[in-house]
C-alpha cells in the first residue's frame, strides 16, 4: 500500500473541500472495497477523506411517504433499524445479507452505490424502488444514477448525503450467491408502490439494470404466476467461471417470481 | 520410603477410548498458537518472490539494478544467481517409465526459474529487504524481459498433435506410464460379460487451502553457520533432507523446526522451492530471513491435488457380479512431474481401485501428462478419492443398468469377512474388515429403505430428492512403518514424549497423551507431547493417515519400555528384586507391601534427575479403514441448487483412542469431499494459461451451511491386526467417501426425473447451472 494523507472532516463542506484540495483524493466510506484494492496496489490515492465522523451523513427516518437513509449508515445499522424494518423490510433484509458481519459493520450505503460494483446489492434496491440519491449539490433519480461498470452520474468530488426510498406496498429482495465471493451472482429487488412496478437487477450484467419485461408483466398482474413465461434476454449479460449469461437470465426470472411470491 | 499417590487421579477418564478435551486447544483457540509468521529473529530480513505472469516463456533477461538500489533492499537473486552458487534443482524424476518405455524425464524444478518459466506464478526472482513492504516495492522495479511461448493447460491440448512441449527433451508431453493387471484376461472377461458399463469421469484439480499459508524463517547459527529453518510442514525430516541436498549441505548442517501448523492436508508434505530460496538467502547473507506466503501465492504454487481424467468400465455377469475393472487414465501432473504427483495417480490410488469388492481382474493403463500448470501433489486422500470415486460411480451405473438397488449390487460383490486376509489384484493385502456388516449398519442408519416417503415429502415442497451411497475402503500408512519415540520422565513431574510425527490441527498430541495415560496411569496434564525438531528425532512425519497407528503404537511401546526400565531403578531404590516391583498409577511398589516410590520421585533420585528411554518400534503393515457413507440431497428444479439434507456414515477405523477427534476427522474430511463434489475447482484459462481461481473470491470452498448435520458412527469390532493398538487411520476416510456419495445422490435425483444420461455425463463440481442444464436439457 502506498502512503497517503488522511483526513477526518466533521462536516460535508469540510469533506468536499478536502477532496477538492487533494491531487487524487478518495472518500473513505467504509472502505470494504477501496482498502482491499489499495492493499493489492490496484488503487493508490493521494488522500483519503474519511466520512465516518460526519453527523450529516447519518440518520434514518420516514417522512412524506419515503424512507430517508443517511449515506453514512452502515449495512448493519440499516439491517437492524426498526424504521427500515417497519417501512421497507426488504431493504433491511438486503442489508442483512451483504458480505459478513465485519463488512456490514463498516460498509455504508453511500459507499456501496458510489462504487457501483456490478454485483453490489444496493444498486438493485435503488433501481427497484425508484429511489432518489441526494448529494451535496443536487438530487439524482435512480434511473440516471448508475451509468456503467463502476460508473455513476457523480461528478468529481460530489458527495452522496442521503438516499430517499419511496415506501412501496410490496417489495422483496432475492439474492442468488456466487458460491465463492458470496456477492450476488444475480440479485433481484422487485416492488410495487408510488414509483410503479419496478424490478432492479444486480450481478447479471456490468451494471445494475431494470428488468422491463418482468415489470410489464407484473404491472398487468402482481403475481408469481405473471413472472412465469416471461423471457429475460441473455443478451449482454455476464458470462464467467461461475455462470453463463443464459443461466443468469434464467435466474432473473426465477428470483423475481420467488420474490413476488413472498412479498 | 513411601509416597502418597496423587489424590483423585481420574485417570480412567483420560485414557484411550474416552472423549477428552484436546490438550492443544487452549493455546490454539485463544489465538496464542505460534505459526511461522508469528516467529521472528532479531535482525531478520524479509523476502518476497517475483512470479511469472506467463504460463510459458523464455526469460530473455532480468534487470534488477533499479530494485537493488531502492531503500532497504539487501539483495535480489535470480535463478541464474542460485545456479551459479551451486543450488541444485529439487528432485523431479518419476519412478515409472514413459509410455514409449524410455526412462521418465521432466523439467528440473529450480527454486527460482532458470531460463524458462512453465506455469503462471513460478518464481523468477527473490527480493530481500529490511521490511516486507520495502521488498514488495522493490519487486515492482525488477524488470524481466519475457519471450512469450505457446502453452497448454489441459490434458487434451497437451496430447494434441503439434502441442507446445513442456519439456522438449521428452519429445512429447508424457511424463510416465504404469500398467497394472492382466489386460488379456480382462479383455476375455469383457467379451463374455452379460453387461458392460462405461463412464467418462473427470476428477478436477482442487486446492488444499490450509488456513495457515506456508512460510519459512531461516537463520544461520552465528558461530557455526549451521542453518535452521522454521517451516509449516507435516514432514520436517523429509523437508530437511531435500533442502540440505539442494543447498549442498550435509544433512547434519541443516535443522528443521516446526511450531503450530495451521492445516496441512498433504500440501505441506515436502520441501518447496521457496524453502530452498529462503535457506539460500539466510546462508548467503548470514542473517535470519523470513518469507510468508500470501493466499494468492498458495493458489498459484501450493501443491493442488487430483486433476485426473478416466475412461472407466466394468464387466459384469448376469447377476451383477463384477468380472473385471478397466481404467484408462490421464493425470495432469503439471509442468514439473514430481515423484509424489506421479506416484499418487499411477500407484497409490490404484491400490484401492477394487475397494471392498471381490473383483478378480483388473486392466489399468495410467499415464501422467505434463502441462503448463503448477505441479500437483498430495491432497487429503491422495489418489484414493480419485480411485474410489470411479469405482462408486461405476457401481451405481451398473445397478441402474441391471435394475438392481445400489445397495444390493454392492453387497453382492463385497469381500466376505471369511476371505480375510484378502489380497487384491494390486497385490495389496487387507488384514481385517467386515464390509457387509459395515454396509448393512450404514444402510440402517440412513434408513435407506425409507427413502420413498421422504422423496414424496420433498416433492410436495417442490424439491427433487435423491439418495447416494458409497461403500469403500482406503489404504493408510505411507508404507513407512517404523517410528522413533523418546520418553523423558523428569523430576519436575512431567512425562515428555517426543515424536517425529507432526501435529497440524488434527489433535494427534491429545491422542498420544491418552495412550501415555493408558500406560503410566498419570493425569493427562502430566504428559507433554513434543514434536517438530529434526535435532530431537527424525521420522517420516505425518501423511497418509499414518500418525496414530505408527506413531501412536510407538508411543505405547516406548512408554511400556520406560516402565520396565524404571522398574529396575525402583528395585534399587526400594532395595528389592525387580521381579517383586509392580507399577500402578504413578508409583512403583513392592508386591504385597506398602513400600512404594512415585515415578517422578524416582526420576529425582537419578543422577540426571530423569528416566529417559529412546525407543524405535515398527508396526507390521498398513491399515485398511472402511466405511459406508449415505446421503440424501434435494435439488431445486428452478435453479439446480443442491442441498445436502442428510448425511450419515458407519465407519470401521478399528479401535478408537479419541472419539471426539475421530468423529471430527470424519466430518471435517467429509466437508472437504463435499466441497469437491459441489463447488471446488481450480481452473486455468485454456487460452491464456492464467489461473482463474486464484483467490477465495473465485475458488469456492464449502461453507458451514453446506451440511446440516452429520450422523457419524464408529464400529470398533474389527481392529487392525497390523499394529498393537488395533487402530486404523482416519484422516482421509471422510474425504474419500463423501465425494462419490454426494454425486451419486444428485444423479439419483435427476435420474428419477428421466435425466439419467445427462446426469451421468455431468462432471464435478456439480454447481447449480450444471445440474439445472442436466435436468432440463440444453
Amino acid at each position: 500500500m502506498n502512503n497517503f494523507d488522511f483526513h477526518t472532516p466533521a462536516t460535508v463542506a469540510d469533506a468536499t473541500r478536502a477532496i477538492g484540495a487533494a491531487s487524487d483524493g478518495r472518500y473513505l466510506a467504509g472502505g470494504q472495497s477501496l482498502l482491499p484494492a489499495m492493499k493489492m496496489g490496484l488503487s493508490a490515492p493521494s488522500d483519503l477523506v474519511a466520512l465516518s465522523a460526519i453527523a450529516q451523513l447519518k440518520g434514518i427516518r420516514v417522512e412524506g411517504g419515503a424512507l430517508h437513509v443517511g449515506a453514512g449508515e452502515t449495512h448493519a445499522a440499516v439491517a437492524a433499524s426498526a424504521v427500515v424494518r417497519g417501512s421497507i423490510p426488504a431493504l433491511a433484509r438486503l442489508a442483512d445479507l451483504i458480505g459478513d458481519s465485519a463488512v456490514r459493520s463498516l460498509g455504508t450505503l453511500g459507499g456501496s452505490i458510489a462504487l457501483n460494483d456490478p454485483a453490489g446489492c444496493y444498486p438493485a434496491a435503488i433501481l427497484g424502488l425508484g429511489a432518489t440519491v441526494r448529494t451535496d449539490r443536487r438530487s439524482i433519480a435512480a434511473d440516471a444514477f448508475f451509468t456503467g461498470m463502476y460508473e455513476t452520474a457523480l461528478e468529481p468530488g460530489e458527495l452522496i448525503v442521503s438516499v430517499s426510498f419511496p415506501v412501496p406496498d410490496k417489495a422483496s429482495w432475492q439474492k442468488f450467491r456466487q458460491p465463492a465471493s458470496r456477492f450476488s451472482l444475480v440479485g433481484v429487488f422487485a416492488s410495487r408502490g408510488p414509483a410503479g412496478v419496478r424490478v432492479g437487477v444486480t450481478g447479471a450484467a456490468t451494471c445494475a439494470f431494470r428488468a422491463t419485461a418482468l415489470e410489464a408483466a407484473l404491472a398487468r398482474e402482481w403475481s408469481a404466476a405473471a413472472c412465469k413465461g416471461v423471457a429475460v434476454s441473455a443478451e449482454g449479460l455476464n458470462a464467467d467461471l461461475h455462470a453463463s449469461a443464459a443461466y443468469r437470465a434464467h435466474l432473473v426470472g426465477v428470483l423475481c417470481r420467488w420474490g413476488v411470491e413472498l412479498a | 520410603m513411601s509416597s502418597t499417590p496423587t489424590a483423585d487421579l481420574n485417570v480412567g477418564r483420560y485414557g484411550s477410548g474416552h472423549a477428552v478435551r484436546r490438550i492443544e486447544d487452549p493455546t490454539l483457540v485463544a489465538g496464542t498458537g505460534k505459526y511461522v509468521d508469528d516467529a521472528s529473529m532479531p535482525g531478520q530480513l524479509h523476502v518476497v518472490m517475483l512470479r511469472s505472469p506467463y504460463p510459458h516463456a523464455r526469460i530473455a533477461s532480468i534487470d534488477a539494478s533499479a530494485a537493488r538500489a531502492m531503500p532497504g533492499v539487501v539483495a535480489v537473486y535470480t535463478g541464474a544467481d542460485l545456479a551459479a552458487a551451486g543450488v541444485k534443482a529439487l528432485p523431479t524424476p518419476g519412478p515409472f517409465p514413459r509410455p514409449d518405455g524410455k526412462p521418465s524425464t521432466a523439467a528440473p524444478l529450480h527454486a527460482l526459474a532458470v531460463g524458462t518459466v512453465r506455469f503462471v506464478g513460478e518464481a523468477v526472482a527473490a527480493i530481500v529487504a529490511d521490511t516486507r513492504d520495502a521488498a514488495r516495492d522493490a519487486r515492482d522495479a525488477v524488470m524481466v524481459d519475457y519471450e512469450d511461448l505457446p502453452a497448454v493447460v489441459t490434458i487434451a491440448d497437451a496430447l494434441a498433435d503439434g502441442a507446445p512441449l513442456v519439456w522438449p527433451a521428452a519429445g512429447d508431453n508424457w511424463a510416465a506410464r504404469a500398467q497394472h493387471g492382466d489386460a488379456k484376461a480382462a479383455d476375455a472377461a469383457f467379451a463374455k460379460a452379460a453387461h458392460v458399463v462405461a463412464l467418462e469421469l473427470v476428477n478436477q484439480r482442487v486446492a488444499a487451502v490450509a488456513m495457515e499459508p506456508r512460510g519459512v524463517l531461516a537463520y544461520p547459527d552465528p558461530d557455526t553457520g549451521r542453518l535452521t529453518l522454521r517451516l509449516s510442514s507435516q514432514m520436517p525430516s523429509g523437508a530437511r533432507d531435500t533442502i540440505a541436498e539442494a543447498l549442498g549441505l550435509a544433512k547434519e548442517d541443516a535443522r528443521v523446526v516446526v511450531g503450530d501448523v495451521g492445516g496441512g492436508f498433504g500440501m505441506k508434505t515436502g520441501a518447496y522451492q521457496e524453502d530452498v530460496v529462503v535457506g539460500f538467502c539466510a546462508k548467503t547473507l548470514r542473517r535470519p530471513v523470513k518469507w510468508a506466503a500470501e493466499r494468492g501465492e498458495e493458489f498459484l504454487v501450493g501443491r493442488a491435488g487430483r486433476d485426473v481424467e478416466t475412461r472407466a468400465s466394468l464387466a459384469l455377469d448376469a447377476d451383477g457380479r463384477v468380472l473385471a475393472l478397466r481404467l484408462r487414465t490421464n493425470a495432469n501432473v503439471g509442468a514439473y512431474a514430481t515423484t509424489t504427483g506421479v506416484v499418487i495417480q499411477l500407484l497409490i490410488g490404484p491400490w484401492v481401485s477394487t475397494s471392498v469388492y471381490d473383483i478378480p481382474l483388473i486392466d489399468f493403463d495410467l499415464r501422467a501428462v505434463m502441462t503448463h500448470t503448477a505441479p500437483v501433489g498430495a491432497y487429503r486422500g491422495a489418489g484414493r478419492p480419485e480411485a474410489i470415486y470411479i469405482t462408486e460411480r461405476l457401481m451405481d451405473a451398473a445397478a441402474r443398468k441391471l435394475g438392481l438397488d445400489p445397495a444390493e449390487i454392492r453387497l453382492r460383490n463385497m469381500i466376505r469377512p471369511e476371505q480375510m486376509p484378502y489380497t487384491n489384484p494390486m497385490a495389496q493385502t487387507y488384514d481385517t474388515g467386515n464390509f457387509p456388516s459395515i454396509a448393512k449398519q450404514g444402510l440402517a442408519l440412513a434408513d435407506w429403505n425409507g427413502f420413498d416417503a421422504r422423496a414424496a415429502a420433498s416433492k410436495a415442497r417442490g424439491k427433487l430428492r435423491g439418495r447416494g451411497l458409497a461403500t469403500f475402503l482406503e489404504w493408510t500408512g505411507g508404507n513407512v512403518f517404523e517410528e522413533r519415540v523418546t520418553v523423558d520422565v523428569s523430576a519436575d513431574g512431567y512425562i515428555e514424549i517426543y515424536t517425529a510425527t507432526q501435529a497440524m490441527g488434527q489433535g494427534i498430541a491429545t491422542s498420544y497423551a491418552q495412550l501415555a495415560v493408558d500406560v503410566f496411569g498419570v493425569p493427562i496434564d502430566r504428559v507433554r507431547i513434543v514434536q517438530g525438531d529434526t535435532d530431537r528425532g527424525q521420522g517420516f512425519g505425518s501423511a497418509g493417515s499414518r500418525s496414530l497407528f505408527t506413531g501412536g503404537s510407538a508411543v505405547r511401546v516406548a512408554s511400556q519400555r520406560t516402565i520396565e526400565q524404571a522398574k529396575d531403578l525402583a528395585a534399587d531404590a526400594l532395595e528389592a528384586s525387580p521381579k517383586d516391583i509392580e507399577y500402578a498409577e504413578g508409583s512403583f511398589s513392592i508386591v504385597g507391601t506398602d513400600r512404594r516410590i512415585g515415578l517422578f520421585e524416582l526420576a529425582a533420585k537419578q543422577a540426571d534427575r530423569r528416566v529417559y528411554v529412546d525407543a524405535t518400534s515398527s508396526v507390521s503393515g498398513p491399515t485398511w479403514p472402511n466405511g459406508c457413507h449415505a446421503c440424501e440431497v434435494e435439488v431445486d428444479p428452478d435453479t439446480g441448487e443442491v442441498d445436502v439434507v442428510a448425511y450419515s456414515s458407519v465407519n470401521d477405523v478399528g479401535r478408537v483412542v479419541s472419539p471426539t477427534i475421530v468423529v471430527g476427522q470424519l466430518d471435517g474430511g467429509a466437508v472437504q469431499g463435499l466441497g469437491q463434489a459441489l463447488c471446488e475447482q481450480m481452473v486455468y484459462d485454456r487460452e491464456t494459461g492464467q489461473l482463474l481461481t486464484g483467490s477465495l473470491s473465485d475458488y469456492a470452498l464449502p461453507r458451514a451451511d453446506l451440511v446440516r448435520r452429520f450422523r457419524t458412527e464408529l464400529d470398533q469390532s474389527v481392529p487392525s491386526v497390523n499394529n498393537p493398538l488395533g487402530v486404523k487411520g482416519v484422516g482421509e476416510l471422510g474425504t474419500i467417501g463423501a465425494t462419490p456419495c454426494v454425486v451419486n445422490a444428485v444423479i439419483d435425483a435427476l435420474a428419477r426425473e428421466g435425466a439419467l444420461e445427462r446426469a451421468q455425463a455431468m462432471q464435478m463440481p456439480l454447481v447449480p447451472e450444471k445440474v439445472w442444464r442436466a435436468l432440463h436439457g440444453g
